[in-house]
């Protein structure tokens, strides 16, 4: 097994080629871009800024509108936000926003540029549960504001699935630990190894702190019943963490069965892949017509050569061997794996939090809580289930403490 | 594949095409020249030779470029001065082009330093084989000032210079006249006077194009310094057609014979050149950037301009668009054309709202809703801006409407 393919990001552009990437952008009078973007970074601004050579400005664009901006670039579904609206598609295609974006933000970072600044303190303190993208971003922004900001995170290291979760190849370690430094440059004094509800409580927070957010995340593997105690099977955000953790000491058979057609479950299937795993079969409830995940992800893990079977439910297992029905025609399927790796969704778990969920997520819509000192953010907010839109809530909800609390003592 | 007679007579030379290496080093030795013609170009301007004592001493680096977004050399600045190789190296490199190549059209560059290094020169290029003598009157680079552009500004040192050429050879000859001047005129009737028997133009225009700026020198940087010196490329190509059209249009000048020189990188360049009165065309920068072979599309593309044009030979085009040139006070100002915009076609991007609003007349106003502009056409001056940075051509011209008060009627315009 060789882990240089699983962390080999794909090329980014260079001088030249942003430049004429730039050059396409028609330089829109009302950039709908713009309008798209969840976390308002104003890509017309920053392509605009490109295109006239100032590349010290475009990075300020973005890094003080989204203080995860170079993991944006590489993340974000543009072609649901920003590159969706791009009036250059009725000529051609969409101008590559989340490249142009990576560009600059490299950029900027080989310029050691420091864009964001601690604001004056204003007395007042917030706690943040969970350091995900949505609590990273509402960290910065409190920041600026001039909070005080202690963020409990209960893994030992900061980022949510931005961490433990997105593969290396399409999103480097050292890019978010250098996002999370600056986070913390600013100020944010995050303790590590703590989970909120059980080694400290909510009320020693709301004691020391003027609010508290919970930024919690659906950090935890959902399951099937069928699948209760099989040593074979292991979550998908399970083994994506273990593999970002330490990929060359993962240990893998040449036979996998994946189960799942979401986003997570193609991450799972291409890391596998790229890890040089044999043989890897995906068996989809969906079929390939109402698939969860997107086409670009779907196009990538079909090109690594994973046999993608849609439209099957698992009906019994045996130890390492599982049974599947067709949803709609009498068809039947047996597999033998040597390991099953289960992509069936997240959960959250927010055991001595005091907040109430559905679904997953807030019964209302907005951060405020029955509590009036405790809101939520992130993916437990309702929303798009998304970096960029937990950027978005994460700042969206700084900015409703900031209105609450008035940002005085 | 489309055939058609390229060929054509400059200066009782019969040219097979009218494209050349212009002087410069892309004509710099047997090598190049030999490939070039091979390659189908119909002449060469051999790089410039200097008499014997002169010696050519170049920088490094020498060259910089201009560029616009991912464009590179939309401009090109050289440092470079005449051949860097012997005189009787060069003279022997014309002698085997000429045995190798009898029906191609050899052009020798040269560059005296006074009288007597002129006359001898344009001897030596003669009894080389050379066809014909392009002087060069016009190089701003030169580390003496009794040569290049600071010659090709004096009238009467022209004068003096052609005299002698003349008087040194039998060949046909043009002076190669430098744009850095405000009237080719004087320089070029100056050398018609001396004995030239045309016009070379445009030589290199002098330039700055870009500074380093943490190091606050000009490009290129030599041991800490730089110089202006000549411009070349695409970018010229408005100034070199400017001073062909003024020549041409000179009382005495009529008939000028002109090789026309300055950003020439395709067919419709070529064809803009000859319609001002070009008979020959010659290229530098296009050929240092892309190569030799560019000689095959400029030839294709100018027969099938012949073709649709309905003529035979190449001669039949020279000067046709020199007498439509007109002074500004002489140009019909009693109408505008208004712009129409083709909402079909229109993608929405308000590009012309932003430039009518920040540089015209304020005359487009935006739908929000539809993202679509529409002209005001009492505002509209018709300046048709809009229409220039419209990126999918959604605007043409539209009505054509009479000043208040003119006489003359809207349907009588030649939009
Ligand atoms: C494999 C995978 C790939 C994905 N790929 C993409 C993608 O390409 N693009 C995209 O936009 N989105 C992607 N997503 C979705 C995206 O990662 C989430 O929407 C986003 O991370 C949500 O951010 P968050 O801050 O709300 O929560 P999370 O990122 O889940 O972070 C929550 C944090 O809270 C911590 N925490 C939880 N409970 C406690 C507690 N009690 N005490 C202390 N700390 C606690 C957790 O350890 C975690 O660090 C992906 C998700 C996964 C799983
Ligand atoms: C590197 C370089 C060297 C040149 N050397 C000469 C020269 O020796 N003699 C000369 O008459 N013109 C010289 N020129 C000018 C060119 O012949 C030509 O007039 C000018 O570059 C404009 O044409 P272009 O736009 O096709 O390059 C030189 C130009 C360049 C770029
Ligand atoms: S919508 Fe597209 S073309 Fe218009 S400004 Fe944005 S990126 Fe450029
Ligand atoms: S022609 Fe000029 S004034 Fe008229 S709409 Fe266009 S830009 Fe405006
Ligand atoms: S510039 Fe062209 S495409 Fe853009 S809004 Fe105007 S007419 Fe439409």
């Amino acid at each position: 097994m060789t882990i240089e393919k699983y962390q080999q990001e794909a090329k980014g552009y260079t001088m030249t080629t942003v430049m004429a990437e730039a050059a396409r952008c028609l330089l829109c009078h009302d950039a709908p871009c713009s309008a798209a973007c969840p976390a308002h970074t104003d890509p017309a601004k920053f392509i605009r800024s490109v295109r006239f050579r100032n590349f010290k400005g475009a990075a300020e664009t973005i890094r003080e509108n989204n203080a995860l901006g170079s993991i944006c670039a590489r993340v974000c579904p543009t072609e649901k936000y920003c590159e969706l609206a791009c009036t250059r598609t009725e000529i051609d295609c969409p101008i590559n926003i989340g490249g142009i974006q990576r560009f600059v933000t490299d950029f900027e970072q080989n310029a050691n540029m420091d864009i964001l600044k601690k604001g004056p303190a204003n007395g007042l303190n917030v706690a943040i549960i969970g350091s995900g993208p949505a609590g990273l971003q509402a960290a910065a922004t409190l920041l600026t504001l001039g909070y005080g900001v202690d963020i409990y995170e209960k893994n030992e290291k900061a980022g949510g699935y931005l961490t433990y979760g997105i593969p290396e190849y399409r999103l480097p370690s050292d890019i978010v630990d250098v996002e999370i430094q600056r986070i913390s440059n600013l100020g944010a004094n995050i303790t590590y190894n703590v989970t909120v509800g059980q080694d400290i409580t909510m009320a020693a927070l709301k004691a020391d702190h003027d609010a508290v957010i919970i930024a919690a995340g659906a950090s935890v593997a959902k399951t099937l019943p069928l699948f209760a105690d099989n040593p074979y099977v292991q979550s998908a955000v399970d083994f994506l963490a273990e593999v970002k953790s330490n990929p060359a000491g993962v240990d893998l058979p040449t036979n996998v069965l994946v189960i799942g057609g979401g986003d997570v479950a193609m991450d799972v299937d291409t890391t596998l892949k790229l890890l040089d795993v044999k043989n890897v079969t995906d068996v989809v409830y969906e079929e390939f017509a109402e698939f969860k995940a997107s086409d670009k992800e779907l196009a990538g893990t079909q090109k690594q050569g994973v046999t993608i079977v849609d439209g099957y439910v698992p009906t019994a297992v045996n130890g390492n061997t599982v049974t599947f029905k067709h949803r709609q025609l009498n068809s039947e399927l047996t597999i033998e794996a040597d390991k099953i790796i289960l992509a069936v969704g997240q959960q959250a778990d927010v055991t001595n939090l005091g907040i109430e969920l559905e679904n997953n997520e807030l019964t209302h819509g907005g951060f405020h809580t029955a509590d009036p000192k405790v809101f939520v953010t992130g993916d437990l907010a309702q929303g798009d289930k998304t970096v960029v839109v937990a950027v978005q809530k994460g700042k969206q909800t700084a900015e409703e403490i900031h209105r609450v609390l008035g940002g005085q003592n | 594949m489309i055939k058609k007679d390229l060929s054509i007579d400059f200066m009782g030379v019969h040219f097979e095409n009218p494209f050349c290496l212009s002087s410069s080093p892309v004509g710099n030795c047997y090598e190049m020249c030999a490939k070039a013609y091979d390659e189908g170009w119909g002449g060469v301007v051999f790089k410039t030779i200097g008499p014997a004592d002169f010696e050519i001493d170049e920088v490094s680096p020498r060259f910089d470029e201009l560029t616009k977004e991912d464009t590179p050399f939309v401009g090109f600045k050289n440092m470079e001065q005449i051949a860097e190789h012997p005189l009787e190296e060069n003279l022997a490199d014309l002698r085997r082009l000429k045995d190798a190549y009898p029906n191609k059209v050899l052009i020798a560059s040269i560059m005296g330093t006074n009288e007597q290094t002129w006359e001898e020169l344009a001897g030596m290029v003669e009894a080389a084989g050379a066809d014909m003598i392009e002087m060069n009157l016009s190089c701003p680079q030169m580390t003496s000032h009794a040569m290049g552009s600071d010659v090709g500004t004096n009238p009467e040192l022209c004068k003096k210079y052609c005299e002698a050429v003349k008087r040194g050879s039998k060949l046909p000859m043009m002076a190669k006249m430098t744009p850095n001047i405000t009237d080719m005129v004087i320089p070029a009737k100056a050398c018609m006077a001396g004995g030239a028997d045309g016009i070379a133009a445009i030589n290199t225009v002098k330039s700055i194009a870009n500074v380093d700026l943490d190091r606050k020198i000009g490009l290129p940087i030599i041991n800490g310094k730089s110089s202006i010196s000549g411009f070349s490329g695409k970018a010229v190509k408005p100034l070199a057609l400017r001073f062909i059209q003024q020549m041409r249009d000179a009382e005495g000048l009529e008939n000028l014979p002109i090789s026309g020189i300055g950003g020439i990188e395709t067919w419709e360049d070529a064809a803009e050149f000859i319609l001002l009165g070009s008979s020959t065309l010659q290229v530098t920068t296009a050929i240092m950037q892309y190569g030799y072979r560019i000689i095959e599309d400029l030839t294709n593309g100018l027969m099938h301009y012949m073709a649709e044009q309905g003529v035979e030979h190449l001669s039949e085009l020279v000067g046709l668009a020199n007498k439509n040139m007109i002074p500004a006070e002489k140009l019909d100002r009693d109408y505008k054309v208004l712009p129409y915009i083709d909402w079909d076609k229109c993608i929405g991007c308000g590009r012309c709202l932003i430039s009518c609003f920040d540089g015209a007349h304020q005359a487009i106003t935006w739908d929000e809703a539809t993202r679509r502009p529409t002209v005001d056409p009492d505002r509209c001056v018709g300046c048709h801006l809009c229409k220039l940075v419209c990126p999918v051509d959604a605007i043409s011209a539209g009505e054509v409407v009479m000043k208040a008060g003119r006489v003359g009627t809207a349907a009588s315009k030649q939009i």
